[in-house]
């Protein structure tokens, strides 16, 4: 992937990224940090074989997220950090524009974080996203049967949640 | 909330978006770095060597300690003309110093004797043969002298007498040696000097130790007389110091009967160092015309 190809794909698939990794914890400066992480570890890999890009990308924001909350004890990655990990001096400007989220939207958001992680991860790939069963398999690594099954899954546990 | 409503809300979540400058200067930033052509796979090391980092400190000392032990060890094994040679020399050198003054001869000779058979072993290293044959005879002169630093009489006798023994395979270890002519007639007369100088050594201190009774009568009868005449000089000592020239006396009395000279020495040799202490005028004469002691 060159840069030319890196610019594309940054560009195609940048907002949903960052709106998966931004579902799945508490703020947006972590969001960012996250996402920034994502693409830098996917940029780094130039070379490499990679069969399939997007599966590749989702694959390392969830881990991602699930290193933020083992290790960083949800506290989020310093700045300083990221360009430490990323070779680049950081002079970060002020990004910090509040998302605006409806009342239900924040509501969503909630309730997505409270249910199973692999539930989450599902519910935001396949009914924000648009990712299909087959998408999602090949992130998850899993037979796209058990991906329906996780999906049917997910959305009950969503909806119970919504109703409590 | 019907399962349709639910899907639409999440849809509606799409709005979500990163802030566009910041999702701009994220890819600019990215693109400036270089990307790693080949994905740097981790370096596999063996396990079995896995602790050294861990214990350099003690590892690396105890490394080289063994390493020392080993090369001093193996060392004694070589022979001339080998590079661990000088650390064997070094060794034989470092025991001759270290012997006491009264084995010092017989170490050195064993030394000597081991340097000769090492010759013997070698061929075509004739600079190293040379060189070592010389200190050899260096050594071989020495034994002697050294002999003659021994104090005690009896002590140098048996010595010496040792010496002697230990000495009768030094012209068979000396034939041994692929040398040339002058240097074999130099090891030979070395050797031969040192055998003669020895024996010599040992007529002599037998000789003196012969004499011993005769002269020693003549130094219990005077000192005997000594102690009769001056009965009241004998005040300015303490009475712990009379009581105990006496008994000296009747030791070295005793021990000249049981024909044991050199005892009886000893113990006038005591009686004389009292005397002097008082510093009286009149001292025994105990030393005999060779100096026995």
């Amino acid at each position: 992937m060159d840069k030319k190809e890196f610019s594309e794909f940054y560009n195609k698939n940048i907002d949903k990224v960052f709106r998966f990794i931004y579902l799945r914890v508490d703020t947006t400066e972590t969001a960012q940090d996250l996402t920034s992480l994502a693409f830098l570890k996917l940029w780094k890999r130039q070379g490499s074989e990679i069969s399939n890009s997007t599966a590749f990308l989702y694959r390392i924001a969830r881990n991602q997220i699930i290193d933020f909350y083992r290790s960083k004890r949800k506290k989020p990655l310093s700045l300083d950090k990221v360009g430490e990990i990323a070779d680049f001096q950081v002079t970060q400007p002020t990004f910090s524009e509040k998302i605006e989220l409806t009342l239900e939207m924040e509501r969503i958001k909630k309730v997505i974080q409270n249910i199973k992680p692999v539930y989450a991860d599902v519910i935001i790939w396949h009914y924000v996203d648009d990712l299909s069963s087959k998408e999602i398999a090949q992130i998850l690594k899993k037979r796209e049967g058990n991906v329906r099954v996780i999906i049917h899954r997910a959305l009950q546990a969503l909806k119970e949640q919504l109703e409590v | 909330m019907q399962e349709k409503d639910l899907i639409k809300n999440l849809k509606d979540l799409k709005q979500i978006k990163p802030n566009q400058d910041w999702a701009f200067w994220l890819k600019s930033n990215i693109l400036q770095t270089e990307p790693n052509n080949l994905y740097n796979k981790p370096r596999v090391k063996l396990a079995v060597f896995s602790f050294i980092p861990k214990y350099q400190k003690v590892f690396i000392p105890s490394l080289m300690a063994f390493f020392f032990v080993f090369s001093f060890t193996f060392a004694q094994t070589t022979l001339p003309g080998n590079v661990l040679y000088p650390i064997k020399t070094l060794t034989q050198n470092a025991k001759i110093h270290f012997a006491s003054e009264n084995t010092k001869p017989v170490v050195r000779l064993e030394v000597a004797k081991t340097r000769m058979e090492d010759l013997g072993k070698i061929q075509n290293h004739q600079k190293e043969i040379s060189a070592i044959t010389q200190n050899v005879r260096k050594d071989l002169e020495i034994v002697t002298q050294e002999i003659k630093k021994i104090d005690k009489k009896q002590v140098a006798l048996n010595v010496s007498k040792d010496i002697q023994e230990r000495s009768k395979n030094l012209k068979d270890l000396a034939d041994g040696i692929p040398l040339d002519d002058k240097d074999r007639e130099e090891l030979n007369k070395s050797v031969e000097d040192s055998q003669s100088q020895v024996l010599a050594l040992i007529i002599q201190t037998t000789d003196e130790i012969n004499q011993c009774p005769s002269y020693l009568k003549d130094m219990l009868t005077d000192l005997g007389k000594y102690f009769n005449d001056v009965q009241e000089g004998l005040y300015q000592w303490s009475s712990d110091d009379i009581i105990k020239s006496r008994d000296l006396f009747i030791e070295a009395n005793d021990a000249f009967k049981a024909e044991d000279c050199l005892t009886a020495i000893d113990k006038i040799e005591s009686i004389n160092i009292l005397m002097s202490i008082y510093s009286l005028d009149v001292q025994v004469e105990t030393s005999t015309p060779e100096s026995l002691n």
